[in-house]
């Protein structure tokens, strides 16, 4: 719980603790009982989040972003009884359906003829260990924690990569630095917010 | 337990769903069999989540909450129920959905006596996708890469002058490489190749083969 305390003040705007467990709630009452009301709540925290997403690197248009928008939030609704609140926090879960629709949709607009939905790469077994999910939850309001702490020019690439969507080729070649750069900046960020893993 | 994995730089681009559909669904076919790479891909996950949760939300109006409310009794489309009713075993689901059936009944194309290959379509057009199943004992020809390839073990093994590989080892390599893979003597070996340009053989006996070794993406 100090953790948070700390986090309030580094400028990062994620929800508090209890603001997370809200929107496992939700999601848990969509499961359950197909709540609107909880979907409406759910809606309008993070529809605004997902339109952002799609903007961001002004990869999608205004009309395939609203229509991302749509989208990600149906299947959130479709798919609420596959969420585990003991695996995942509400907020990993909606930016990973919001993440797998945007690369099918980038897929789409390129015309991919494939077999293949950003869903099919979820791995089949899940981490289930009750010790990784310990990990897991700290790692999430560790990085939460450190995210603040980054240079701007780690945390810039950082929103690159994961928020626009570019690879590091199309980072560096934005950002007019040498690839290697762009990998050795993503490489010392992961390192500082101390999500390596030892192998 | 895979010993080999892809670097951080190729698990943060496949968190960040920007690597190419091919790669990607090689990477994806590695987690299968690797726990730490779940575990570090999970918490790269975290990583996008505490990011976006960062965002400064754009606001959405009320109408198109209305839209999706009166979508929500819509029924899902189909590929959203995942069909797992084929008994592949230990293989992958991103290699099931490309396969329906099991590895003898893909269709194989001979390349040498110890050699054949089967090509996958994922749709990627810039990537061929093919499993090559190399007899126990038997070698590829020494080759270089045009371009990049990533190859995954999915049976058996195979080795070359930097190592031994087993069932779920990840192999990252790039045009400068040139090697000559022999499977392991005691069992035949199928591996996942993701290549984005042909292989080049660089031993007399095999040089010929070049022109004809054309990149089978898509």
């Amino acid at each position: 719980m100090e953790e948070q305390d700390k986090s309030a003040n580094s400028g990062w705007q994620a929800p508090s603790g209890r603001r997370t467990d809200e929107w496992s709630e939700c999601l848990t009452l969509i499961a359950a009982s197909e709540d609107r009301a909880a979907f409406t709540r759910l809606f309008r925290h993070f529809a605004p989040l997902v339109k952002a997403f799609a903007l961001s690197g002004s990869s999608l248009s205004a009309t395939h972003a609203d229509e991302l928008v749509q989208e990600v939030m149906l299947k959130v609704w479709q798919k609420a009884r596959a969420f585990d609140p003991e695996k995942a926090a509400a907020s990993t879960w909606v930016y990973t359906i919001a993440r797998n629709c945007r690369t099918d949709m980038f897929r789409r607009l390129q015309k991919f003829d494939t077999p293949l939905a950003a869903d099919d790469f979820t791995p089949d077994q899940e981490p289930s260990e009750p010790f990784a999910m310990l990990q897991s939850r700290r790692s999430r309001d560790k990085i939460h924690e450190l995210m603040g702490t980054l240079p701007p020019d780690q945390a810039q690439i950082l929103a690159k990569v994961y928020m626009e969507g570019k690879s590091h080729a199309e980072a560096a070649a934005e950002l007019d630095l040498p690839l290697g750069t762009v990998k050795s900046r993503v490489r010392l960020a992961i390192q500082k917010l101390q999500i390596q893993i030892d192998r | 337990m895979a010993k080999f994995h892809p670097s951080v730089d190729l698990l943060t681009e496949y968190t960040a769903g920007i690597l190419p559909l091919a790669q990607s669904a090689c990477i994806s076919a590695h987690l299968n069999y690797c726990q730490q790479c779940q575990q570090q891909t999970a918490r790269l996950q975290d990583l996008g989540a505490v990011l976006f949760d960062g965002l400064t939300p754009v606001p959405v109006g009320d109408a198109m909450l209305d839209r999706v409310l009166a979508r929500l009794d819509e029924e899902p489309p189909l590929s959203y129920r995942r069909a797992d009713d084929l008994s592949l075993g230990r293989l992958p689901a991103v290699l099931q959905r490309l396969m329906r059936g099991d590895f003898s009944e893909l269709s194989w194309k001979k390349l040498t006596s110890s050699l054949a290959i089967s090509h996958l379509k994922t749709g990627d057009p810039g990537y061929e996708f093919a499993l090559y199943h190399i007899k126990a004992g038997g070698r590829i020809p020494e080759h270089t890469h045009r371009g990049s390839e990533m190859t995954l073990v999915l049976q058996g093994g195979f080795s070359d002058a930097e190592g031994s590989y087993h069932e779920g080892d990840f192999i990252y390599r790039d045009a400068s490489d040139t090697h000559a893979p022999t499977a392991l003597q005691s069992e035949d070996c199928i591996c996942l190749a993701v290549l984005d340009a042909p292989l080049r053989f660089t031993g007399w006996k095999y040089r010929w083969m070049n022109p004809f070794l054309q990149l089978k993406a898509g």
